[in-house]
């Protein structure tokens, strides 16, 4: 932890804010903050609580030299914003930061109630006192977790254990039952998981590759591709305009799921357009900075998939 | 128009699979007549979320068909439009659809006959599986702002 106010420190001298974690004063777990100078920096933290994508910030702060504290599903979005100008690499610092996978506040929350003391220590995750077995707590997304460290920084901060935690790395708990499903019983079970969103939007603001923003074709009349009734149909809809819209862009930080009040489970779905476009392309968005979106180019030579 | 229950949607290059499926009707090849054709430019410009919008909207299978690689009146519309197109029928099982309702294929001007014979085959595809149903009893988009009786009006026009 105190590696990180002296980075942040050192970091603001050259730049104009540095995006991090700072505690919440009520709950005591981590929460997004930004630091414009020495005074606010005394407050950053970084622990398993910060499970936020930071990275979400950047498209819309174009016009500053920012510092960002990213981990190694972060550091994979900034490498992705960068690819595709969003941001530009001379803009910023990257502060990496270790990470051996985050801690699900809200499932313990809901669990021990909200704003319980939480201590995760190394061997060790105590809530309220009681030690509980911290597997059981961990986010869900760092189960398919491919960089615990990040590619991309100009300093790191802290330790960083050079390795994925291959222990919590296992497939998305409802994949299992997904795959067994015919495509009959996968139209109900996206009919009952749609109709249950209530359309905040919120997977779609938490998406660092969602940057569209005011022109989001999610919610525009014309062409209304959706429609304004909050329904499995057009929650449907919104997922497949997301779904496709960042097919080769998806990082798989699992931002959107983490984010779904109602728990739709988003990453089902772009894990597998993840996995499909690995197949075909041998690519994976946020891997490097030299690599060119698969969408956005073709090889005459080997793009050959049976049909012609 | 005749037909069974199925309806399908087919997305046509302007340049050759339009003009070959126009080849096919004018040389009165038989064809089933559950496809409805849409024309377009080019392939390169189907937006995959148009194929699954189609079958949201009541398609029962969608059809693609451009140039052949090569021969793309853009010269390279078909080559982005065929990492979209494979990429969609990949995803189709996921979203719940059966991938067989999705196909995309090159036919050229002069490929009538592989037009009526791509074509019946799809159709003869899709009858056994019958309606999709994708959207389950959601109300359709006109229902809730304008009511029922807007009938064909587009959405767009009235805003």
């Amino acid at each position: 932890m105190n590696g990180i106010v002296d980075t942040i420190k050192n970091v603001l001298k050259e730049t104009d804010l540095v995006l991090g974690w700072t505690t919440d004063p009520v709950t005591g777990v981590a929460t997004p903050a930004r630091f414009h100078d020495e005074k606010e920096a005394e407050q950053a933290v970084f622990d398993s609580t910060c499970a936020h994508n930071l990275a979400v910030h950047l498209p819309r702060l174009k016009d500053s030299r920012v510092g960002i504290v990213a981990k190694g599903c972060d550091a994979r979005s900034v490498i992705e914003l960068i690819i595709e100008h969003e941001v530009q690499r001379e803009q910023l610092a990257v502060i990496g930061v270790g990470c051996g996978s985050l801690l699900d506040v809200k499932k313990i929350w809901r669990r021990y109630g909200y704003g319980v003391a939480i201590k995760d220590r190394d061997d060790s995750l105590l809530i309220g006192g009681e030690q509980v077995n911290r597997d059981e707590f961990i986010q869900r997304k760092c189960h398919g977790c491919l960089e615990a460290d990040p590619d991309i920084y100009d300093v790191i901060a802290g330790e960083v254990t050079g390795e994925i935690p291959t222990d919590t790395v296992r497939p998305h708990p409802l994949h299992d039952m997904f795959v067994s499903l015919t495509p009959a019983e996968r139209r109900s079970f996206w009919r009952e998981q749609f109709s249950r969103c209530i359309r905040c939007y919120a997977c779609r603001e938490v998406c660092p590759m969602c940057f569209c923003r005011d022109v989001c074709i999610m919610q525009t009349q014309i062409p209304r591709w959706a429609g304004g009734a909050v329904d499995a149909k057009q929650s449907e809809m919104i997922q497949l305009i997301r779904v496709n819209h960042l097919a080769g862009r998806c990082t798989g930080c699992g931002e959107c799921e983490r984010a779904c009040p109602v728990g739709i489970p988003l990453m089902l779905l772009l894990d597998e357009q993840n996995h499909a476009i690995e197949e075909m392309f041998a690519y994976g968005a946020g891997a490097s900075l030299k690599a060119r979106p698969p969408l956005l180019v073709f090889d005459v030579n080997k793009d050959i998939w049976g049909k012609g | 128009m005749s037909g069974g229950d199925i309806k399908l949607v087919g997305f046509l290059c302007n340049w050759c699979s339009y003009a070959g499926a126009d080849m096919a009707g004018t040389s009165r090849m038989a064809q089933p007549a559950e496809m409805r054709i849409v024309r377009l430019p080019c392939t390169g410009r189907v937006n995959p979320l148009l194929v699954l919008k189609a079958f949201q909207e009541g398609a029962d299978g969608v059809l693609v068909s451009g140039c052949h690689p090569g021969d793309c009146h853009y010269n390279e519309g078909n080559y982005y439009a065929h990492r979209r197109l494979e990429l969609l029928s990949r995803m189709m099982a996921v979203y719940g659809i059966e991938p067989e309702r999705f196909r995309y294929t090159w036919i050229s001007a002069s490929e009538g006959a592989r037009w009526a014979e791509t074509v019946t085959g799809f159709t003869e595809t899709i009858r056994p599986l019958g309606r999709l149903n994708l959207a389950g009893g959601g109300a359709r988009d006109d229902d809730h702002h304008q009511g029922p009786a807007a009938g064909s009006a587009s959405p767009a026009e009235k805003r």
